[in-house]
């Protein structure tokens, strides 16, 4: 495992290189072995952290997938849509009302199995779900059988990418700032405990279990409905606005009231939780005795409240984050947000199987993406993963 | 330069906790001469602990009542704002040894980085050079060098004691206080911590408070013993004359439950517990326990200073 | 019983907590109070969109508690119903020879102190016949004395709108409403809703001629002056009375976020005890459905499920209790198990022979199970606020009465756009103490119950 001694010597310019002294060996293998043994460790462990998450990656859009279709269900669905379709058209079609009842028949068949070939679902679903899995894999979801993008792709892939920025605009920057804020306040509350913000706070958290698109309604209700001094929802309002600045200003305007109410949603318990965090964790013994060392409040803060705590900090806000995309679904409804969770409504609204399943997969991924990215800096952030050593988590 | 290094009059510290006030530090007084070793010995729940953080100002959130006069020098430190304490006092003049060393080091941080922090935040000593000096002293305690870059689990129980005492150290401070230095560890490792401890003691006459509750091992390094029971200073002796003879009903029962190597005695211990520091009894603390007592222990004796330089705080020596 | 007492007493260092308790009784109370006095079969009947049980009820009205709030020029009208069954006939006469026809003149008043007009005008005809139909003339009469023919036909059917009756409409020059209340001085043509009018104030007369033509032929007629104001909670845009949604939206709540929160958390607890005991492939294998489980999308599930299977409330419970069991609360009671696994007397016994499911149940769950409480608390208010997600998106159980689906009509027929607040904040205030109520508790329990955070 770590290299012996008299195998790898780097030759540095102006020392001499192997045969000299035991005293000139040593240091320079001394000198990169501790970094070169971290790196390897943080390689294996990053490679076989990788290779697990995508497997369960794997398995879980391939379960979404499933469910997406409903095993099959979703397939019936769409074929009865098209045979109605197909039905309606024969039905004011003189040609085919003057058809026997076999030709008819036949020609209703006809069409609704081109239209099914057109959508490639004539093949069995087992088929088509690995089929999906290994787009899904890859990002390539296939063509919608309603929807289509403002730029009039019928690209799943395309649609999505359209929708996906626009709900990260709101939910990431939200989250962020949620985020920050929440810190600031625990940082600054857990100096003033029993103060009487401390109590207002405290007293205050409950209010989050309300979810953002309750708050949102009354946001709605207050400044849009009553005030008037706000939209009431949508992204760029009824005129598209000319130059970017004044494209950038509308969407601003636009992202005031959900931003909002996504704040208020969590603010409170927010710092709440890191409050009694950073309380709980003062009474570590390192904590007290870098106070009794004289440190300055803020050094002592980011050093041995922060630091240490990083990992769980870091873990919750992914964990913040991963709640975010599922919220988005209603709170998009609520302000006419027009990112995935209100495509994901009009998909399912429509019977879109690809669009449905595309958003699922997409959803499936981003969740999985920040389970990993956890992963990565936790491994990072944490000395005692990077070292490898156990039962550090 | 002045002879005494510390005087503390009248010093209170009593927390608010969910059953009531608990007089932790009843009304202490005490000198300490420089060059000094003052071992603090008393069972767990006596108030030693509390006492050094009463010092130290290291205080809970549930604080209610601080208050008496603690002369560092020749300044009375409890005068002093929260600030000035830290800049002047913290680790300038006064640094401690933490008891269980276990958690007693950033996790996320080097070692290296932890002791010569003093350095860098206090003396404004650039790093490279607060490292340089940190290696000293780890030399000092008898610690490698290259464990400056090492984390703190990387390091041994007994490793990470002398981490912890450098870094105590580091700033030279008037006094350094130790909080039960050797209880965490096996028995060679406190020898060799009690080495350590020793030859700093000689090499930099530094002055040391530290607590313990045992007695066999305090009795290598201290110079003068304070013993506490309940809140209260019963006893201030030399080393000699604690170790041979104790005054104070209670010390002698300590000393007695003690195992010598050489004399054959029965082990004693003391019947009963510790009052509680919440309402504490009127008259002496000790007396519920004490086999001599009699109708004047119903009220709290004062601390008699006797002609040998000792104070005991029993009547029986009135 | 002594152990819960002390509980309550150390609840009660928690001023919050009492609130809490207070609220969460009342709507225990109300919940049981509903479910027996208006049975869930009743209630589904009431809340059907076919049902006839609203038919005299104003569309989107406010509560009546909201006129406290007006001065008397803005006070919003009631509904006002008056019915010939009430009244004696100013006259009976007979007609024809056969003596069977009679023609019946009834008048029926009401008051209208209102300076708002009414939502509505509308006609119940109850009619008694076998082959030939009554016929009525029916007279308005303004209360200073002017008079028009609102109605003039025989009877064909049973509800008559007076309101959008066209031809009146026409006749009148303007909507029924503004000239059946228009003051003498105003010039029917000119009215319309822009224009600011107010009702006459005084006493209408609606005087009904009725002719009968068969021997026990009965003709009634029921005047409805549907109000802007009705009931404790107002109406919605199908007459229904919101206070049957509330009412009945409690028991509901309450049911699917206890039952979720329980049924979830103990199963989830469950298999954390199971998996640390056995430990091996048996916890890798629940470590790994629980990561799988973390990337599927709760939400976007239940939606699908809500659209393509319109399932019941039952179903959509156990599609929710199933995907949130291999949540991430089973690292923190695995935690929790592993030092129990590892206590002394767990040690004993096994020693004395006890199998891996008897240690389980009988020493490793109720040694943790306190923790449960709190979680058991804090949990509900999520999944209520996620069944009133799913039922204002529209995807939950559609024909049950309940805040969300208040919250979805609300929503879909544009109630924050026309003013309508109390059809959004009724419900909403609902939702907001239920979890309010529910967090408040569940905080001062965690704080009780977890002694990390004791004295903090």
């Amino acid at each position: 495992m770590e290299p012996r001694e008299n195998t790898v010597v780097k030759t540095i310019p102006g020392e001499k290189p192997s045969g000299g002294s035991e005293d000139s060996l040593l240091p320079k293998i001394k000198r990169s072995h501790p970094a070169w043994r971290s790196l390897r460790r943080f390689a294996r462990y990053t490679a076989v952290r990788v290779f697990t998450l995508f497997c369960t990656v794997a398995v879980g859009i391939y379960l979404a997938i499933l469910i997406a279709n409903m095993g099959g269900y979703v397939d019936t669905i769409v074929e009865g849509t098209i045979r109605e379709a197909v039905g309606s058209q024969a039905a004011n079609n003189r040609a085919v009302l003057l058809m026997s009842r076999e030709d008819r028949q036949a020609w209703i068949e006809d069409k609704v199995n081109a239209q099914l070939a057109s959508r490639g679902m004539n093949r069995p679903f087992i088929i088509r779900s690995f089929e999906h899995l290994l787009g899904a894999l890859t990002l390539d979801l296939g063509r919608a059988q309603f929807l289509s993008s403002d730029s009039g792709s019928k690209e799943v892939k395309r649609i999505i990418l359209e929708r996906l920025p626009i709900t990260m605009v709101l939910f990431t920057t939200g989250s962020v700032v949620v985020f920050f804020l929440a810190l600031l306040g625990a940082l600054f509350l857990s100096r003033r405990y029993g103060s009487t913000l401390d109590r207002i706070v405290v007293a205050m958290a409950p209010t989050s279990t309300a979810p953002a698109w309750f708050y949102g309604i009354f946001l709605i209700l207050i400044f849009a409905s009553i005030l008037k001094i706000l939209p009431f929802g949508g992204m760029l309002g009824s005129s598209i606005p000319k130059t970017p600045l004044m494209y950038a200003l509308t969407v601003l305007k636009h992202m005031i009231l959900p931003l909002s109410a996504w704040v208020i949603s969590r603010i409170f318990l927010a710092i709440y939780t890191w409050r009694t965090f950073f309380l709980i964790h003062s009474e570590e013994d390192y904590v007290e005795l870098a106070k009794a060392k004289g440190l300055r409040n803020n050094s002592l803060e980011r050093r041995y409240i922060l630091r240490p705590t990083l990992p769980a900090v870091i873990t919750a806000f992914t964990f913040i984050l991963i709640t975010s995309w599922q919220g988005a679904i209603v709170t998009e409804t609520v302000f006419g947000w027009p990112g995935l969770g209100s495509l994901y409504y009009q998909a399912i609204n429509a019977f879109d199987t690809p669009v449905i399943i595309g958003t699922v997969v997409i959803f499936a991924y981003l969740l999985a993406l920040t389970v990993f990215f956890l992963d990565i800096v936790y491994a990072l952030i944490d000395p005692r993963v990077k070292l490898g050593k156990e039962g550090a988590q | 330069m002045a002879e005494k290094l510390l005087q503390v009059r009248d010093l209170y510290l009593y927390f608010r906790t969910m059953k009531g006030v608990v007089q932790a530090v009843d009304g202490i007084d005490l000198d300490m001469n420089r060059d000094d070793a003052l071992a603090v010995i008393g069972e767990s729940g006596c108030g030693k602990t509390s006492f050094i953080r009463a010092i130290l100002r290291l205080l809970p959130r549930n604080v209610d009542t601080y208050k008496g006069s603690v002369v560092l020098l020749d300044t009375d430190i409890m005068k002093l704002s929260d600030e000035r304490f830290r800049t002047h006092v913290r680790w300038q003049q006064m640094s401690m040894v933490a008891q269980a060393a276990m958690n007693a080091l950033n996790p996320v941080l080097k070692v290296g980085d932890q002791v010569s922090e003093p350095l860098v935040v206090h003396r404004r000593i650039p790093k490279k050079q607060a490292l340089a000096q940190a290696a000293e002293v780890f030399r000092m305690v008898g610690v490698p060098a290259d464990f400056l870059d090492r984390y703190s689990f990387e390091l041994s129980g007994g490793m990470r004691q002398r981490a912890i005492l450098a870094m105590a150290l580091i700033t030279q401070p008037d006094l350094v206080i130790l909080d039960e230095p050797t209880s965490a560890l096996d028995m060679l490792t406190q020898a060799n911590i009690m080495n350590v401890l020793k030859g700093i003691k000689r090499d930099l006459q530094q002055s040391f408070i530290f607590i313990t509750h045992d007695v066999s091992t305090t009795s290598e390094l201290a110079d003068r013993g304070v013993v506490m029971y309940a809140g209260h200073i019963v006893e201030i002796s030399s080393a000699e004359q604690f170790f041979l003879n104790p005054f104070h009903p209670y010390s002698q029962k300590l000393m007695a439950s003690v195992p010598t190597l050489k004399v054959r005695k029965d082990l004693e211990f003391i019947p009963g517990r510790p009052p509680t520091l919440i309402n504490p009894p009127q008259g002496c603390r000790f007396a519920p326990r004490c086999e001599r007592r009699f109708d004047l222990c119903e009220q709290e004796p004062p601390l008699f200073a006797l002609e040998d330089g000792r104070q005991v705080k029993c009547w029986l020596y009135k | 019983m002594r152990r819960l007492k002390s509980l309550f007493m150390t609840l009660g260092k928690y001023p919050t907590s009492i609130i809490a308790l207070v609220i969460i009784m009342v709507l225990l109370t109300v919940s049981i109070v509903t479910v027996i006095t208006i049975p869930y079969s009743e209630a589904r009947r009431l809340w059907s969109t076919s049902s006839q049980a609203w038919e005299d009820y104003p569309k989107r009205a406010e509560p009546v508690w909201t006129n406290w709030f007006r001065g008397g020029g803005s006070k919003l009208p009631p509904t006002i119903i008056r019915s010939t069954k009430d009244v004696e006939p100013l006259s009976v006469e007979s007609l024809g020879s056969a003596g069977v026809a009679k023609e019946t003149i009834t008048e029926i008043v009401f008051d209208f102190p209102y300076r708002v007009h009414p939502s509505e005008l509308g006609l119940t005809f109850d009619a008694v016949f076998e082959t030939s139909a009554p016929f009525a003339r029916i007279t308005w009469i303004t209360p200073d004395g002017r008079e028009y023919q609102v109605y003039d036909s025989a009877i064909y059917k049973r509800r008559h709108s007076l309101s959008s009756d066209q031809p009146l409409q026409r006749a009148l020059g303007t909507f029924p409403l503004l000239g059946l209340f228009s003051s003498p001085d105003e010039t029917l043509r000119e009215l319309s809703y822009e224009t600011a009018t107010t009702p006459q104030q005084g006493t209408y007369t609606l005087r009904v001629l009725a002719r009968t033509f068969e021997a026990e032929s009965t003709l009634d007629v029921k005047l409805i002056v549907y109000g802007r104001v009705s009931g404790i909670a107002g109406t919605d845009h199908m007459r229904r009375g919101l206070i049957i949604g509330l009412l009945w939206g409690t028991p509901i709540a309450l049911m699917f976020g206890l039952l979720a929160a329980v049924g979830s958390t103990m199963v989830t607890f469950i298999i954390a005890a199971i998996g640390v005991w056995f430990g091996g492939w048996v916890d890798s294998v629940i470590q790994r459905i629980t990561e799988v489980n973390l990337m599927l999308p709760l939400l976007p599930i239940l939606v699908m499920l809500g659209i393509f299977y319109t399932p019941n409330i039952i179903t959509i419970l156990g599609v929710v209790i199933l995907l949130n069991i291999f949540s991430t609360a089973i690292k923190t009671y695995r935690a929790l198990f592993m030092q129990v696994k590892n206590s002394p007397y767990i040690e004993a016994a096994r020693a004395y022979g006890a199998g891996g499911f008897r240690i389980i149940f009988r020493y490793m769950i109720p040694k943790v199970a306190p923790i449960l409480i709190p979680a058991f608390v804090t949990l509900t208010p999520g999944y209520v606020f996620l069944e009133a997600a799913l039922a204002f998106l529209g995807v939950g159980d559609i024909s049950l009465p309940t805040w969300g689906k208040i919250l979805n009509n609300a929503n879909t027929e544009g109630a924050l756009f026309q003013g309508q607040f109390y059809w959004v904040l009724e419900p909403a205030f609902m939702l907001l103490i239920t979890g309010l109520a529910f967090a408040m508790l569940g905080f001062a329990l965690d704080r009780i119950f977890n002694p990390r955070l004791r004295g903090i």
